[in-house]
Parts: C-alpha cells; sequence; structure tokens
C-alpha cells in the first residue's frame, strides 16, 4: 500500500509536468503572436467574430496560467478541472470543425485538415483529438489524486479507515 | 465536488507554508494580470506607424490600385504561401492586366502569419510600391518563393537583388528593406484582416463579398467570370 502511495504522488508531480507544461507552451507561444491566436479561435466558427478575436487575445494568458499553476501546485484539483474542461471544449471544438470540414491549424492555411482542392485529411483531426482526450484524462487523474511531490498545495493528511 | 479517494481532512499545522504558497499565488496573480492587461490594451492599430503611399486606414491598410475606380477587389495574401503562389500563377496576368486598364480598384493586404520572413516579404513589397514597382514585386517574390517556409532565404540581400531585377535603382529602397521600414504597417493589416474574419491565404473579396474559395480561386477561368458578374468588363 505504501508503495503505491509513493509512486502515485510522483505520477500526480508527472501527470502536473505535462498537462501544466502543454499548457504553459500553448499559451506562451500564442502569446508571442496575438493575431494568428486570434485567427486560431475564429477558424472553428463557433463565436462571432467580436468574441472569437478577444478570446484569441486573452485564452493564451488563462493557459499559461492554469500552466504555471499547476507546475508549481497550486489549487491542482481546482485547475485540474479548469483544465479539463478547457481540453473538453477544445475536443469538442475540433470534432465539430471536422464534421464541418473546416480547415485548422494556421500554420499555412489550406493545409490543417482541409487542403486547397477539398480533400479532408481525418489524421490531423484525430491527432489532435487523441493529444487532447489524453490531456483531459490527465485533469482526471489530477482531479482524484492532486496531491503529489513538489507541490506547493500541503497535503492532506490521510484518516486510516478502520482495519486498513 | 465530492472526493472518491480517501477521506481527507486539511492539516492544522501549516504556518509556514502557508505563508510561502500565499506569496507565490499573490505574485503569480499579480505579474499575469498586468501583464495580460498590457499586451491586450495595446491592440490598437499604430497610427504612428509609417505606411506606404497610396495606403489609408479606410482600404484596410491595403496597397490600393485605381482608387476611385469600381468594383473593388480585395487580395489577402501571404507571400509565403504556397496557395497564393498557386492563385498568383493562375490569376496574376489578369488581375494586372485588370489594374493597368483601370477596370476595378484593386487593394493587396500582404499579410505575415507565417513568420518573419513573411514580414521581410511584405515590409519589402511596401518599399517597392513607394518607387511604383509593386506590381513587379508581387510577381518576383512569388516566383522566388521557397519551397519551405521560413527556410532562411527571404534576406536584406535577397530583397534588395530582387529589388533590382524589378527594376528598382533607387537607393531609398535598400534603406527601407534594411531598416524595416513598414513594418510596423504590417501589424495594421493584420489587425485589420483580424476584424473582418480573414481566416486564410489567399483570401478573395470582390465588392466586400468573398468569393467561393472552393470554385473560383484556382480555375481562371471561374475567376474572370466572377469578376465579370461584379462589372469588370
Amino acid at each position: 500500500m505504501n508503495l503505491i502511495r509513493k509512486w502515485s504522488s510522483w505520477a500526480t508531480f508527472l501527470a502536473r509536468l505535462i498537462l501544466g507544461g502543454t499548457l504553459l507552451a500553448a499559451g506562451y507561444l500564442k502569446i508571442g503572436n496575438s493575431y494568428n491566436a486570434q485567427t486560431s479561435v475564429r477558424v472553428y466558427k463557433l463565436l462571432p467574430v467580436g468574441a472569437a478575436n478577444f478570446l484569441g487575445l486573452t485564452l493564451p494568458w488563462v493557459e499559461v496560467a492554469l500552466g504555471l499553476f499547476l507546475i508549481v501546485g497550486i489549487w491542482v484539483r481546482k485547475v485540474a478541472v479548469g483544465s479539463g474542461v478547457l481540453m473538453a471544449i477544445f475536443v469538442f471544438a475540433i470534432g465539430q470543425a471536422w464534421a464541418r470540414k473546416l480547415p485548422i491549424n494556421c500554420g499555412c492555411f489550406g493545409n490543417g485538415g482541409v487542403t486547397a482542392d477539398g480533400k479532408v485529411h481525418a489524421l490531423t483531426y484525430l491527432t489532435e483529438i487523441m493529444r487532447d482526450i489524453g490531456l483531459v484524462l490527465i485533469s482526471y487523474y489530477l482531479y482524484r489524486f492532486p496531491h503529489g511531490k513538489l507541490g506547493l498545495d500541503k497535503a492532506p493528511v490521510i484518516e486510516k479507515a478502520q482495519g486498513e | 465536488m465530492s472526493s472518491k479517494g480517501p477521506k481527507v481532512s486539511k492539516s492544522k499545522n501549516s504556518g509556514g507554508d502557508k505563508g510561502l504558497r500565499n506569496l507565490v499565488v499573490g505574485m503569480l496573480i499579480f505579474v499575469l494580470v498586468v501583464s495580460a492587461a498590457l499586451v491586450i490594451t495595446k491592440k490598437k492599430s499604430i497610427t504612428a506607424a509609417s505606411t506606404p503611399s497610396s495606403v489609408t486606414s479606410a482600404d484596410g491598410w491595403g496597397i490600393v490600385f485605381n482608387k476611385t475606380a469600381k468594383p473593388q477587389i480585395d487580395i489577402w495574401e501571404d507571400f509565403q504561401c504556397p496557395v497564393c503562389q498557386r492563385f498568383e500563377a493562375v490569376n496574376s496576368d489578369y488581375i494586372n492586366g485588370i489594374i493597368r486598364a483601370g477596370k476595378a480598384k484593386v487593394v493587396f493586404h500582404p499579410m505575415s502569419f507565417i513568420g518573419n520572413e513573411s514580414l521581410a516579404a511584405a515590409n519589402a513589397a511596401a518599399c517597392a510600391n513607394d518607387q511604383g514597382k509593386f506590381l513587379e514585386m508581387h510577381t518576383l517574390l512569388y516566383q522566388n518563393q521557397s519551397a519551405t517556409e521560413n527556410s532562411g532565404k527571404i534576406t536584406t540581400d535577397f530583397l534588395t537583388q530582387i529589388g533590382k531585377v524589378a527594376g528598382i535603382t533607387n537607393t531609398s529602397y535598400d534603406e527601407c528593406v534594411v531598416k524595416g521600414k513598414y513594418v510596423m504597417w504590417t501589424k495594421n493589416i493584420e489587425g485589420d484582416a483580424s476584424g473582418k474574419n480573414i481566416n486564410s491565404t489567399p483570401t478573395v473579396f470582390v465588392n466586400g463579398k468573398e468569393l467561393d474559395r472552393k470554385t473560383q480561386y484556382m480555375d481562371a477561368a471561374a475567376f474572370k467570370k466572377a469578376l465579370a458578374d461584379a462589372g469588370v468588363k
């Protein structure tokens, strides 16, 4: 039992680094180029232009905040819920873009899932969706086991059940 | 939130750690909020930016040909975008002909979302515009497009070289390229495109309405017909 607990707290630390690192990197890269960040929200065609542009400007900061909090280990459980919800929204957004054959990924346009001749490349959407589902699962793990190694959250005292 | 994990209770003796924790939380939030506020409020169009000749905010900061002609054709493009290169190959003779004959107002919006080399190319195109050689530069930039984005091909040397090929003899062009005179202007183009929901390049508007990307962009006859329907004789 002690062994499992020991490994689980390291797993929590690792999960925080993966989820937090991904969020931090994603947000940081977009802050460096806010027009591209705005475009990357607009391409999903879910929001009016003004709202999408506003979200494109603000969302990277939210991602950076979530990422930093996870890495440092503050409010891990709440932040994990927030990150999980965010990733679930991304899964939905990518899924509907796939269904509507909307090109995503503004590296070069006409390349992110749909090429200029209208061909749909399922793999582009699928890899993004799989990645985000993976991150949802990691968020859920952190929701269940938020207390791990090297975090600033105070570890709880575990009350042993009778007879354990 | 209900926990299914082991029953837990908050630690009672958390004095020193709590202080450190609150300090870190406070600093993180403070730094994030301040930098976010700074970056977000800065996002207005830059009125102090030098603008190339013929450019006004009313036309989305684009390079304008035949200011008073009708109809109006707006083209958003990125000099590093391969699809734009194909669009140029298919339609540029026709578009340049329209411009020279004064049959339509044509506005070019060179974007720079692919990266720094797009920015350098857009700046150089604007510099060439000041010398009356925008269209020549436009063609040359696509003819000499690199197979990979931001490959290091588009340098100031490269841009001054093809400036000479375009027929520019004035040294103020070279200076404009080296100094990046219109770099801030390219930001205004990006900002305007954001507001107009331009999500991909090339994007072509005729009288403010987008052409059909699937059928009217890469087919010279269909493109001509779309413009003819809009009143280009």
